[in-house]
């Protein structure tokens, strides 16, 4: 949990307290960025880009929102950015279900994440993935995400809609395959 | 309310926080399915919210990496910063004291052609000098 006396000494240049708050924040930084851009080494590059972004952004920060919150949009924000550099924002832009939508077996790659939910999570078309992901997960507003990702709050909301609707079926077939075995 | 009309709402009524008597609530009450229905996507929810303590590990020496790159770029964003604002602050300068910027340069000026005017008949002064010698 990050406090307010250690952003008020972040704002001041207090470096212990820098490497304090990154200590305390990197690991969850660090999942967000790469569970929007699914790759380890542009994850990297995303949360170094987010926490210049909060160090140069912390003057401006009001503590009446939460820091998590705060945090997670400008995660989001650098990681939309990244994607548009990449040319994958496209991908977020569409919210149906492209060809290949088959739940993939992540098992390899993925070393805490092999439950259920991470699959259905991955299975999910993107633009729907990122909405629930930003919405369920990691507690973001409608309004905010419709920001960070450039789309009107409708669109948000129907997304989450589709994507909860559409991870149940995903959990509910997962479970018959298991009792099926 | 039938099943098929409660069932398309189930997912944004399954959010927590209290919801009012309505129609939705009185066919969940009573029935089965869409109970059950409704209970399978609060547990879903219940599940991504924690699924937020499940952490991906970081690459190796991210934190070492991070805590090096971020000072280092934040000095010379702020320096960069620093030289960007200094024309703007000559003009806020300017804007902020006209009158004394206008009396020093009209001083100055004045002091120039003061200097001009001098020069000039100092060069005029020693032309018959040399003319006579």
């Amino acid at each position: 949990m990050v406090g307010p006396e250690l952003i008020e000494r972040c704002r001041h240049g207090d470096r212990a307290a820098f490497e304090e708050l990154v200590g305390l924040t990197h690991r969850r930084v660090c999942s967000l960025a790469y569970r929007l851009v699914k790759d380890r080494s542009d994850a990297e590059d995303v949360a170094q880009e987010a926490y210049l972004r909060m160090f140069r952004g912390l003057a401006g920060f009001r503590e009446e929102a939460a820091f998590e919150t705060w945090m997670y949009r400008i995660v989001t924000n650098c990681a939309m950015s990244h994607l548009r550099r990449r040319g994958r924002f496209g991908d977020l832009l569409r919210d149906e279900e492209g060809p290949d939508q088959a739940i993939p077996d992540r098992a390899q790659d993925l070393a805490v994440n092999r439950d259920e939910l991470s699959r259905g999570l991955a299975a999910l078309p993107e633009g729907q993935r990122i909405a629930l992901l930003l919405k369920d997960v990691y507690g973001l507003s409608v309004r905010e995400i419709a920001q960070e990702l450039g789309i009107e709050e409708g669109a948000v909301k129907v997304r989450v809609h589709r994507a909860r609707r559409k991870l149940k079926e995903l959990l509910e077939e997962g479970e018959r395959r298991v009792g099926e075995l | 309310m039938s099943c098929e009309e409660v069932r398309e709402l189930l997912p944004e009524y399954a959010e927590p926080g209290p919801r009012p008597a309505g129609p939705v609530e009185i066919h969940i009450a009573s029935c089965a399915r869409c109970s059950a229905e409704l209970a399978v996507y609060r547990e879903m929810l219940g599940g991504l919210a924690a699924y937020r303590e499940v952490e991906e590990v970081p690459p190796p020496g991210f934190l070492e990496r991070t805590l090096t790159v971020v000072p280092q770029a934040t000095r010379a964003q702020r320096a960069l910063d620093e030289l960007r604002t200094v024309p703007g602050r000559v003009a806020a300068s300017v804007k902020r004291r006209p009158a004394a910027t206008a009396i020093t340069g009209a001083a100055l000026g004045a002091a120039a052609l003061g200097l001009i005017a001098w020069r000039v008949a100092r060069r005029s002064a020693q032309v018959p000098d040399l003319v006579s010698s």
